[in-house]
């Protein structure tokens, strides 16, 4: 008996350990509670699967807007998204955003691109988890002087509807190369 | 004296033929006494009963009404909580747009920049 208990032991804890190692794109975005007071105007969005789910019932397939969107939301199990907007400058710190870096330092995520705009005194860092070859997160972290966005997208994001995205909501077509391998890790 | 007596009780106790009706009358009495089907008894007066048919009629309505606006009310939940989701997918993905928008911009503005020096602009 415990002869053959030991197959079906091993059996149930090797899903649960590939579970375990399998890289995970979701981000533990803090809650921003403080800083929510502090803005004049915050978003808040948070879809899990099942209103991804709900919200794709509720697009028009006959409107292009909402048939691009449905496209792109079809892959994903999450979109998560928290904006705050400030009435002046410096009104939060870099330090509330690194709790949000330091995830992306993790392994498996992979930084895209980095910008930063002088003239507007934007930064702009995109990053991507990618596993056997195929991006399962995107991380958007946009600081501007008066606001500061976290964007967190989980699912198999097709990067070719990403840019179907951009067309459709009058933003040009980024020309990102997937075949390029991007930085690994994030840069602090 | 004893056989005298003896004589008169006999012939006070002598069989007699019942008389010709005996049996008709027999017969007429036990149809009479036999007990009858047992009625069924009216719960209700007749008076009552068309109120306890609207009573029912009524009752069974306002059960479907309420099923229905149960359903109805639902129905409209879950619209809500389906348009709200709708909302929150576009404006999640309007603002992801925007923001690779001005990664592009820094972008181009940088290549630009670097094409103007190396034209020597």
């Amino acid at each position: 008996m415990k002869k053959c208990s030991w197959p079906i032991f091993l059996a149930l804890l090797a899903p649960a350990l590939a579970w375990a190692a399998a890289p995970n794109p979701k981000l533990a975005i803090p809650e921003f509670a403080g800083l929510a007071q502090k803005a004049t105007e915050s978003v808040t969005i948070t879809l899990d699967p099942a209103l991804l789910a709900m919200a794709g019932r509720f697009l028009d397939g006959s409107d292009p807007q909402d048939a691009a969107t449905q496209e792109i939301i079809k892959g994903l199990r999450g979109i998560y998204v928290r904006s705050y907007t400030f009435d002046k400058d410096s009104a939060y710190q870099q330090t509330d955003i690194d709790a949000v870096r330091a995830q992306l330092a993790a392994p498996g995520w992979n930084r895209l691109v980095e910008t930063h705009s002088r003239k507007t005194r934007a930064n702009v860092d995109i990053y991507i988890m990618i596993d056997n070859n195929r991006a399962i997160g995107l991380a958007l972290i946009a600081s501007e002087p008066r606001q500061f966005t976290i964007v967190n997208i989980i699912g198999a994001i097709d990067l070719d509807k990403l840019h179907k995205l951009e067309g459709q909501f009058g933003v040009p077509k980024l020309d990102i190369d997937l075949s390029k391998t991007p930085t690994q890790g994030a840069q602090k | 004296m004893s056989q005298e007596i003896e004589s008169r009780i006999r012939a006070a106790l002598r069989p007699v033929a019942p008389s010709e009706d005996f049996s008709r009358k027999l017969l007429a009495r036990v149809v009479a006494d036999r007990p009858g089907r047992p009625k069924p008894r009216r719960l209700l007066s007749a008076s009552a009963r068309p109120l306890a048919w609207w009573l029912t009629a009524s009752l069974a309505a306002c059960l479907i009404l309420a099923v229905g606006v149960r359903q109805h009310l639902e129905q409209q939940r879950v619209q809500q909580s389906g348009l709200e989701a709708r909302r929150q997918v576009l404006e999640a993905l309007r603002m992801t747009s925007q923001k690779l928008n001005l990664a592009y911009q820094a972008v181009k503005n940088q290549s630009t920049s670097l094409t103007d020096e190396e034209s020597g602009v």
